[in-house]
């Protein structure tokens, strides 16, 4: 226990690109990175079949088929294919080792807790709303525009919440594959042996809290995208906000996190 | 997985076979020349003097394919001069291994000198392999292990250094001398403890590399990852063990230890005195050293890609080198 806090405070072990603050800027890159990808297919997928209700379990399957897969697995399937397609598509083959394999590993673990919750944050939308919306003559686009999307965005975030904290968490394993972020503490103390204890606890010490700061801070964003009618709603509720899906009929629907 | 599963019904079946051909004689261990049905158990003393009672050896391994492999080819040796054998594979790693042959539960092991002398002492090992099996002898004397360790083969499974081959032809690479003048060209897979590690970090500055090298790549050694970034070209310079199959799979290159910096690990049979008292020690010890003699690096690279990489059965693939080398039919 000294050997990790002795870790943390040596001052060495806070500068240059081996320092803590240089690796947790890497770390929150590729986490970034993937989570960004993974939104930019699971939203606009998750949005079509919540408001359709079309080629829903279909798509919520084959997502959860990436939950199967283990990532460390699905990095190492990936990285021939991301070395061989280097010279094809013209990138650094390092580029191919680095951080291509870790990028799609961590987007397709984002993407199933992503596409579940806009799934199921759009289905909760009371149908009598949206038939009120319809008898209104809104569009199409203008009801998941105006109407669920807003209702759905707390149930949405509370999805990104589940896959960032997975993300950030197991974006540590990069470290196989030389990438750089809080792996690396890990990784390089465990083939040190007994002497490399500090800087694994410390790696793992890193990892966890970076986890719990950057859910703080998507949960105050949760709230705030909660209309006030429902915020109110909730504390009224028996258990309060909580952090993921929190309307008991959709936990069914909504995988739990892993 | 495949392998040990035919491994073990292969097993089952040759303990079946034993319990009925022995059935006359319950106890395997009895002086018994020949096996099956050749001779009668009663008359050892007829047998000649040279060929000495031919008493089932229990042959055991480490839980790896390698160690498996080298057993099985002890093993076949054996059976095919006419001495029962009883394998004991898998039986763990060294820590586990050490104790069980300690307890007289087998009496043969294939071991790697450089890590058989280090259980006992680390100082000690070198880059020669008939030092490491000389003191690794001295060790087990020492210990009153009661164990002698029989020819080394000139296989080693050891690290190395490799590159590709459009590499080695570039720069004209084969030994590791070779590296220094172009260090810079080159990017560098290394395990992320090379650092601190005095067979990497240290073995390198003796060639005259400066550590670290600009491009590095922290990877693990003898690690799939470590052989799939050579050959996509994300590094240039690998670290692997010498006998991984996918230097014989890739056709990669292996730059030759000129200067002795890494350990000698060459497989040689570990077998108990109590044993070798109960047969022809010379005859016995004979048939191992010639098999060994044929264990080269080269072939155990060549062996692996069959068993680890083809998933062919260990006991068909120690037959076909054995055949090849001319040691049975």
């Amino acid at each position: 226990m000294s050997g990790v806090v002795a870790f943390l405070t040596d001052p060495a072990n806070w500068s240059g690109t081996t320092g803590i603050p240089n690796r947790l800027v890497e770390h929150l890159i590729i986490s970034g990175l993937s989570l960004l990808f993974a939104t930019v297919i699971a939203l606009p997928l998750g949005l079509y079949i919540g408001h359709t209700n079309r080629g829903s379990s279909l798509a919520i399957n084959l997502a959860n088929i990436g939950r199967a897969v283990p990532s460390y697995a699905m990095m190492v399937i990936m990285l021939p294919l991301t070395l061989s397609l280097a010279p094809v598509l013209g990138y650094d083959p390092t580029f191919g080792l680095v951080f291509l394999p870790t990028f799609l590993a961590m987007a397709f673990l984002a993407i199933p807790p992503l596409l579940v919750a806009t799934y199921a944050g759009l289905r909760s939308v009371d149908r009598e709303l949206i038939e009120a919306g319809r008898g209104m003559g809104l569009r199409d686009s203008q009801i998941l525009g105006r109407i669920e999307l807003p209702l759905a965005s707390s149930i949405i975030v509370g999805g990104f919440r589940t896959a960032t904290l997975q993300v950030i968490a197991t974006a540590t394993i990069g470290a196989i594959l030389s990438g750089g972020g809080l792996g690396r503490f890990i990784f390089d103390g465990l083939a040190q042996g007994a002497a490399g204890y500090p800087s694994i606890y410390a790696g793992a010490v890193l990892v966890a809290g970076l986890a719990i700061a950057v859910d703080l801070v998507l949960s105050l964003l949760q709230t705030r995208l909660t209309p006030r009618a429902l915020r109110k709603a909730r504390r009224r509720g028996p258990s309060g906000p909580t952090s993921v899906i929190d309307s008991p009929d959709l936990q069914e629907q909504a995988a739990s996190p892993a | 997985m495949r392998t040990s599963r035919v491994l073990a019904l292969g097993l089952t079946a040759l303990v079946l076979v034993g319990a009925c051909t022995s059935g006359a004689t319950p106890t395997p261990a009895a002086a018994s020349p020949g096996t099956g049905a050749s001779a009668p158990a009663s008359a050892p003393a007829s047998a000649p003097a040279s060929e000495g009672p031919k008493v089932s050896v229990r042959i055991g391994s480490d839980n790896f394919y390698e160690s498996k492999l080298v057993g099985e080819i002890y093993a076949q040796v054996l059976e095919n001069a006419g001495y029962p054998v009883e394998r004991k594979f898998g039986l763990g790693s060294r820590q586990q291994r050490i104790p069980t042959m300690d307890a007289g539960q087998v009496d043969l092991v294939p071991e790697y000198v450089g890590s058989g002398l280090g259980f006992y002492d680390k100082t000690k090992i070198t880059g020669d392999g008939q030092k490491n099996a000389d003191a690794l002898q001295a060790a087990l004397n020492a210990a009153n292990k009661n164990i002698t360790v029989l020819a080394i083969a000139p296989g080693t499974d050891t690290n190395a250094f490799a590159v590709r081959p459009d590499t080695a032809t570039q720069f004209s690479l084969s030994k590791m001398s070779d590296l220094a003048a172009h260090q810079a060209d080159l990017k560098w897979g290394l395990p992320s403890d090379c650092d601190t590690n005095a067979l990497c970090a240290g073995a390198l500055k003796e060639y005259g590399l400066t550590y670290p090298p600009a491009k590095r790549t922290a990877l693990d050694a003898c690690s799939v990852p470590m052989a799939t970034a050579l050959q996509g070209k994300a590094i240039d310079v690998a670290e692997f063990c010498s006998t991984q199959p996918a230097i014989a799979q890739f056709g990669f290159v292996v730059l030759a230890d000129d200067k002795q910096t890494q350990p000698a690990e060459n497989l040689a049979p570990l077998v108990r005195n109590d044993y070798l008292a109960k047969v022809d020690k010379d005859a016995f010890s004979a048939l191992l050293n010639a098999a060994s003699a044929k264990i080269t690096t080269e072939e155990l690279t060549k062996m692996g890609v069959s068993v680890d990489v083809d998933h062919k059965d260990v006991g068909e693939v120690a037959k076909a080198f054995l055949q090849a080398a001319g040691l049975i039919k």
